[in-house]
């Protein structure tokens, strides 16, 4: 028999593999497949059913010279990209302080600010669709209490994607649980030799509770900043026949990506698309991690 | 010992994977199984609508039911389908190479799934079996692709105008005789006016409620803005004019009043023209089961669009919808069989008299119209929708810029708040969809 004995080892990482197994398949066919596919046929004029010819760099060369609606819906993106990831992370850390604070009733405080991450979808787009009603909409009415004349909100071109951000904002809870667990980690020696020394609860917060949490803001940038480049649903379904209007202001990046694929069959361009968006996003996720090692603190770290 | 753990392993590796295919089937697998016994024998074909209502689903199956009774060869079974999905659904089964038999698709694309061979030519069915002279000419025209069809039309619709006849006698108008023109109509709309202080009780009416500036410069010219050799034509005078119309409407109520109007409209409680708040609405003619349902007591009329000026025509708007065959579909000769029983004046006058729709089929709309099921409001409603049809234009998006409105829209809102003047609006949309144009040749 010329059968040789497998070792321990080399056994154990053959169970491992075939545990894994469902996933390397699942990854190869949906998604390393469609990746390499998408590259591939983003070089052709692909429309799905009847043509993929190879055309060069032709969809390229289209999008950044002749198309002024790819600019326009880049703007667009980077501009919510830009304000929603400073302003939804701040926002979240600010109101993860807050409800880390010991006072009776603080869980029924927790819940009720993590509940809009619960609802999620359509039903709150429409929602709020209703609220930023200029002429009946909640909020004009709360800001008229002051005497304020609310803005046009999703009619005024330049107040939707501020519109949106304000959305945004109200959904926080979902980051606002990670900085909350994270902040409870601290621990309290810290706060506690700190004290010893005089510092005030600023001084705690800044010196202290920020660096011990930076592991967790990094993690939330990172993962905003890929998500808030596919923004889709929201201007999809806010925006008068999901076309991006009023003047364009909502014609995201994803927006016209799908328009192309969908509704003008120019999947190959809508390929080529994806792939710049996928190095833009590549880059910036490079230059985070980068930058990560000058703020970012771990326990433990060798200094 | 070690041999059975490691096939234990295997064996719960593979449990584990199988598991996960198990995600792949379809709820309606049982069913399927449950008709099995009855359809020996016959072809399945499989037909997707996005009607699945609780009005029309049981429309569109009792529709499909008479067609299996009818006849022992084809078996149709319908999958409804979310309006969202239906198309990129189909889409993508017409790219994995097994598509639906039947689906119902948007008549102005028809054309350009016919270019991209997403939909079957349909001209080897009907050099046997001519139906083209079934339907209005103007959906027919809409289905052809190079002068053959893509699509066989199902159902449609067009804009009419809808008035209070109570709010005309109460401001001294004759209720019998709506406004004919542009002219007539701005100013019975100020004579039906009612204000208190500064804000109305009642307005006469707001051309940019239930239609798109687009409707009103069809009405204008008459004609689409691609000419037969798909020359673009929207920088004109005459739209700069109408343009300039539409907005004095938005100058004379104020941003304010529109605004609130229009989220009473969008919210689709307590719309103002049931409450007679709002005189004059142009809507599709489906817009009177909404009173039928609503406003029982509302004594209103409808008539054509009003037109630009005497003898310019009342050209009114339309779109609709094409029962197509797949391309790569497995039974061709089923589906169309099924396509023009559905299409065929039985079918299409109970699905008119049922929905109150308009449809495709000329005989059937004529005998629709004619109707004892309907009210006698209902009676006058459809005719006037049948009447109507002869003033309906479709607006089919050309091949060669099949995204062009996403060119003139931004700009039109940029015009409507103020941002641009008509003129910058239109050369604007002039130069980018002729660049557009340019770009796609």
């Amino acid at each position: 028999m010329g059968k040789k004995r497998l070792t321990m080892r080399r056994k154990e990482s053959i169970y491992g593999y075939i545990f894994v197994l469902p996933w390397i398949i699942g990854f190869l066919a949906f998604t390393a497949g469609p990746l390499v596919f998408s590259f591939a046929a983003s070089f052709t004029n692909y429309n799905i059913t009847s043509q993929m010819d190879f055309v060069g760099g032709e969809n390229y060369q289209g999008l950044f010279t002749e198309d002024s609606l790819f600019w326009t819906s880049l703007w667009n993106t980077l501009y919510f990209v830009a304000f929603s990831v400073p302003l939804t992370t701040l926002g979240a850390i600010f109101l993860s302080a807050l409800l880390n604070q010991d006072i009776p009733g603080i869980r029924f405080f927790r819940t009720l600010y993590y509940l809009p991450a619960v609802l999620s979808g359509v039903g709150v787009y429409m929602l709020w669709m209703q609220l930023l009603d200029p002429g009946t909409g909640m909020v004009n009415l709360v800001l008229s209490w002051f005497g304020i004349d609310g803005p046009n909100w999703l009619f005024d071109p330049d107040w939707t994607k501020p519109s949106l951000i304000f959305m945004k904002l109200w959904s926080v809870g979902g980051s606002m649980l990670l900085y909350l667990a994270s902040m409870q980690g601290v621990s309290k020696n810290l706060y506690e030799a700190a004290e010893i020394d005089g510092a005030n609860t600023w001084r705690k917060f800044f010196h202290i509770t920020i660096p011990m949490i930076t592991p967790v803001i990094f993690f939330d940038v990172v993962t905003s900043l890929i998500g808030g480049f596919q923004i889709f649903q929201e201007a999809y379904v806010m925006s008068n026949n999901g076309e991006g209007g009023p003047a364009n202001s909502l014609l995201f990046y994803n927006l016209y990506m799908w328009k192309q694929a969908f509704t003008n069959f120019n999947m190959g361009y809508a390929m080529a698309m994806s792939w710049i968006l996928f190095v833009i996003v590549f880059f910036l996720t490079i230059i985070n991690l980068k930058l990560a090692p000058r703020w970012v603190h771990y326990e433990g770290e060798e200094k | 010992m070690n041999k059975t753990r490691s096939f234990i392993f295997v064996l719960a590796a593979l449990v584990l994977f199988l598991s996960g295919c198990a995600g792949f089937q379809t709820s309606s697998n049982n069913e399927e199984a449950n008709k099995e016994e009855n359809t020996e024998g016959k072809t399945v074909i499989d037909f997707w609508t996005f009607w699945g209502s609780e009005i029309r689903r049981p429309i569109i199956e009792k529709m499909i039911a008479d067609f299996n009774e009818s006849q022992d060869e084809i078996e149709v079974k319908h999958t409804y389908l979310p309006f969202g999905d239906i198309w990129t659904k189909e889409l993508a089964a017409i790219a994995a190479g097994d598509p639906p038999d039947v689906v119902i698709n948007d008549i102005n694309a028809t054309a350009l799934r016919g270019q991209k061979e997403q939909a079957m030519n349909l001209s080897q069915f009907l050099e046997q079996d001519d139906i083209s002279n079934r339907f209005y000419p103007e959906l027919w025209d809409a289905t052809l692709y190079e002068g053959d069809s893509y699509g066989v039309p199902f159902n449609t619709d067009t804009r009419v105008l809808f008035y209070n006849k109570d709010a005309f006698e109460e401001v001294g108008l004759d209720p019998e005789n709506p406004p004919t023109t542009w002219a007539e109509l701005e100013e019975y709309a100020a004579k039906l006016d009612k204000k208190s202080g500064d804000n109305y009780d009642r307005i006469g009416f707001y051309p940019l409620w239930g239609v798109g500036y687009d409707v009103w410069l069809l009405n204008a010219n008459g004609q689409n803005y691609f000419d037969e050799q798909n020359n673009f034509q929207i920088d004109t005078a005459k739209n700069e004019e109408v343009l300039n119309w539409l907005k004095s409407f938005k100058d004379r109520y104020g941003e304010d009043v529109i605004n609130s109007y229009q989220a009473q409209i969008d919210s689709q409680q307590g719309h103002p023209f049931f409450s007679g708040d709002l005189a004059m609405i142009v809507q599709q003619p489906t817009f009177y089961t909404q009173i039928r349902d609503y406003a029982q007591d509302l004594n209103f009329g409808v008539v054509e669009l009003p037109e630009y000026e005497e003898g310019n025509g009342h050209t009114s708007w339309g779109g609709g919808f094409v029962a197509e065959i797949p391309a790569g579909a497995k039974n061709p000769e089923a589906s169309w069989e099924f396509i023009k029983y559905l299409t065929d004046v039985e079918a299409q006058t109970y699905w008119a008299v049922q929905n109150f729709d308009n449809v495709a089929n000329i005989e059937a709309a004529e005998s629709a119209a004619e109707s004892t099921e309907f009210t006698e409001d209902g009676t006058m409603v459809y005719q006037k929708a049948v009447e109507n049809m002869e003033h309906t234009l479709l607006t089919p998006v050309p091949v060669i810029a099949p995204d062009f409105s996403s060119f003139i829209n931004p700009n039109m809102d940029e015009f409507f708040l103020g941002s641009m003047t008509a003129k910058e609006a239109l050369e604007k949309s002039q130069t980018d969809v002729e660049n557009l144009i340019k770009k796609n040749q």
